[in-house]
């Protein structure tokens, strides 16, 4: 006779035969197939099952459940003892969650980030500060509910076993990843942060300054980096009023000199201004002879000015204009920069992942934001520290910057200079056939614009008037382990392209249940992305909509890891290896690119191809690769897999056949791409060679180009370039002291070295 | 300068900064990298400037 069990937890309790009946009668009810009276049959059965096969022992509760399965089987109830294994596995998995997650806590809360790799997952979270550490604590939770309650199981197992990656899976039942912020639109009228409503900015310096906050609220409402499109469309309005103001202010201090009066401000302010309405031009930046013309006249005739008093006064009053104008428009640049690398978001964790993009309009006042947000680059941080964020993308366009003669060539060129310098801007090619296809003059929405890491939004079958970069973004992206499909294939080409079609659907399911749980939030979840319009047409929607037709607008991305592993388990060596390869590489993305566009068509959403930016996924893919396939050379010998189309990084080739292989992966991913070229640091010292990789980018159609080379910084003597073991400034080796007086030698020979105080 | 100050030193234990580009970021330190992408910046090679490798 059963007297007592023994818990899962150790304890020992009383044994309860009502409550074993209680839940055969859930299993039973569940499929149909029995009653309360049928529920106690089998619990006497299993009772006796119990007594006869461990006559002395006290049973566990997972020998009453062996013998509940046995028992409802024996009994005929089939589907029930299938339901209650399936119950019972998954229970099981749950627990072991709980467990693991206990054991993630435990690591975040005790180990330091530097010898755990998990919290080094993001480069640019600090797992070490507390903040830090209960975003990762949360993050561990929301993955570990989400795998067990909101994914289909065959996407749970695919996710769990490395088959594919889902992006941001912590945020999976929350937001949508990142939006292309139009900061013009959004700065007309004013607008609330949800913290405070804020009038339309007056100044180049508060346009900086909301530029900013527009960019630290938004990124509270999604979990990816934030992006402004039209960095100098928009911030050339502030300087358009903050050149007015200093017209205005200038043209009173000088009239008042020279009449020797005070008090002159009020009538200035209405002689500007019937001097616009009468010519039909505002105070601008461009020399405006109609305009100067009405001053003068109205000058002559209130003041009696002659016109050569009035020219001399009018020249004047325009250079000092224009000169504090450029002042401001430096100071609120590097402001800006300053705001993007020291304001922290998301609790305090990190600093809000930002991009901006420029240098495409050749108005004076944008022309001016492009010169000086690239000259505030250039000078750095406050000990000349090169600045981590926002991203700088300048838009490369022929017939705008790119050739000499092109109204904003010379901006071109200082971009390239301060590029070889800081490592930013990176380049956008709006040349490239797969964005000019998109390019209106006149409509800069129409000009690609690159997010974050690579992001690229353009094309829209859901609304194909509304082909544009602005408002738009990505909704969510899923990676496929490109190489474990190969490496499954086992060299047979045509088993990898069915396995590559079956992993695709799986995902793009995936994805469309992602995009269920997205539809179905409303305004009130994002207070600022859809309650101040960010998100194209949010500022239709009232309260009571949710947000299905809006979120159309967006991307759902279908990304991969390791084209060039791929080739290699498939073909044998990758597509830097030879044309045959490379016609292969382009065939599979070809057929991936294919399948998007053929779901894009059947559902009339934007289903696009990534080439992921893979940070944790490079190490995580291939981890288990290795342990599953063992280490198979060029596909799973080293530490991570060759991210998206790139040539492997340790590959061997020229700067000229890396552009010219790549550039073809750049039509065929349309979520994204980006392609690096490595430079020696000689590059720092010649521009010209800098300059010639670019064109060389954009000649062979290159979507989204960068160029990395070292930018090492020595603190103590505020050295920037390259260094070695020894910083080639004050001879000292990492982590070595040396004498506080050969720092004061050195500051006489360089004399805008920063002070050290000992902590950086 | 005073004596003390004569015999001072600066920089124990202060490394150098070594800013890299990660999938399209920039980072400050690699301190903070994951141990694949620590691998893949150690193993990147310099890509020539003519048009043959």
């Amino acid at each position: 006779m059963i007297q007592s069990i023994i818990k899962r937890d150790g304890r020992v309790m009383l044994y309860d035969q009502n409550k074993i009946a209680g839940a055969i009668l859930r299993a039973l009810e569940n499929t149909g197939e029995g009653n309360a009276m049928d529920a106690a049959r089998v619990a006497n059965a299993v009772q006796s099952d119990l007594e006869s096969r461990l006559p002395d022992q006290v049973p566990t509760i997972e020998m009453i459940q062996d013998a509940v399965e046995r028992q409802l089987m024996n009994h005929g109830f089939n589907a029930t003892a299938k339901s209650y294994i399936l119950y019972r596995a998954n229970r099981t998995r749950a627990r072991e969650a709980n467990t693991a997650l206990m054991k993630t806590i435990d690591e975040i809360t005790n180990i330091d980030a530097r010898v755990s790799d998990m919290k080094r997952d993001n480069a640019n979270i600090d797992g070490n500060t507390a903040m830090g550490s209960m975003l990762q604590i949360g993050s561990a939770g929301a993955k570990s509910y989400n795998e067990l309650y909101l994914l289909r199981p065959e996407h749970a197992k695919a996710y769990r076993e490395g088959d594919i990656h889902i992006h941001d899976f912590d945020f999976y039942s929350l937001t949508t990843t990142c939006c292309q912020i139009d900061i013009k639109k959004l700065f007309k009228g004013g607008f609330s942060t949800g913290h405070g409503f804020l009038r339309e900015p007056n100044s180049i310096q508060s346009y900086a300054a909301l530029a900013a906050i527009a960019i630290q609220s938004n990124q509270n409402d999604q979990h990816g980096g934030q992006s402004i499109p039209n960095f100098d469309y928009a911030m050339a309005d502030g300087v358009a009023k903050t050149y007015r103001k200093a017209y205005i202010r200038r043209l009173w201090e000088a009239l008042e000199d020279v009449l020797d009066r005070e008090d002159e401000i009020s009538s200035i302010e209405s002689l500007v201004r019937s001097a616009e309405s009468a010519s039909g031009e505002t105070v601008r930046l461009e020399n405006s002879p109609a305009f100067d013309q009405a001053v003068s006249s109205i000058l002559a005739e209130i003041h009696g000015l002659t016109a050569a008093q009035t020219e001399t006064l009018l020249t004047r009053v325009r250079k000092r204009a224009l000169r504090k104008t450029e002042r401001d428009t430096f100071q609120a640049m590097e402001g800006f920069v300053h705001n993007l690398n020291t304001m922290h978001s998301r609790a305090g964790a990190q600093t809000p992942f930002s991009s901006i993009n420029y240098g495409t309009d050749t108005t004076p006042e944008g022309r001016m934001v492009i010169r000086n947000v690239l000259l505030a680059l250039d000078a750095g941080l406050g000990h000349g520290e090169t600045c981590i964020f926002p991203i700088h993308i300048f838009k490369v366009k022929e017939g705008v910057n790119y050739n000499e003669g092109d109204p904003n060539y010379d901006l071109f060129r200082l971009s390239c200079k301060v590029s070889a310098k800081r490592l930013f801007p990176n380049y956008t090619f709006l040349d490239a056939p797969f964005n000019l296809q998109y390019y209106v003059p006149g409509r800069p929405e129409t000009e690609v614009a690159t997010m974050g890491c690579r992001t690229r939004v353009m094309g829209n079958v859901y609304d194909p008037t509304r082909e544009i970069a602005y408002s738009r973004g990505n909704l969510s992206f899923t990676s496929i382990n490109l190489p474990r499909l190969a490496l499954e294939s086992k060299g047979d080409e045509k088993v990898f392209y069915e396995k590559l079609q079956e992993m695709m659907e799986l995902v793009a399911q995936q994805l469309l249940d992602r995009f269920e749980i997205q539809a179905n939030k409303h305004i009130y979840n994002y207070p600022f992305l859809m309650g101040q319009g960010i998100w194209l047409d949010s500022d239709k929607l009232t309260m009571k909509d949710d947000l299905r037709e809006v979120l159309k607008h967006g991307t759902l991305s279908i990304g991969f890891i390791g084209l060039a592993e791929t080739l290699t388990a498939l073909y044998g060596g990758h597509h830097g290896q030879s044309e045959e390869l490379q016609k292969k590489g382009l065939e599979i993305l070809g057929f991936m690119r294919d399948y998007c566009d053929r779901k894009s068509q059947e559902l009339k959403m934007n289903f696009s191809l990534l080439g992921t930016p893979a940070e944790g996924l490079a190490g995580r893919f291939i981890r288990m690769d290795q342990k599953r396939y063992g280490k198979i050379k060029g596909v799973t010998d080293r530490e991570y897999y060759t991210n998206s189309f790139h040539i492997p990084v340790w590959y061997e080739i020229s700067v000229y056949d890396k552009i010219r292989l790549e550039a073809p992966y750049h039509a065929l991913c349309n979520a994204g791409h980006i392609s690096y070229v490595e430079l020696d640091g000689d590059t720092v010292r010649n521009v010209e060679a800098f300059e010639s990789v670019v064109r060389c980018m954009h000649d062979f159609g290159i979507g989204y180009g960068s160029i990395n080379h070292p930018v090492d910084r020595d603190p103590v003597c505020g050295y920037v370039g390259v260094i070695g073991d020894v910083c080639p400034r004050c001879g000292r080796r990492e982590g070595e002291n040396i004498p506080a007086q050969r720092i004061e030698e050195l500051k006489k020979m360089y004399p805008e070295m920063p002070a050290f105080r000992g902590i950086e | 300068m005073s004596e003390a100050n004569r015999n001072e030193t600066l920089g124990q234990g202060v490394g150098f900064e070594r800013i890299r580009r990660i999938t399209g970021y920039l980072v400050g330190t690699m301190d903070k990298w994951n141990d694949a992408k620590r691998a893949e910046e150690r193993d990147r090679v310099k890509h020539g400037l003519s048009t043959h490798a």
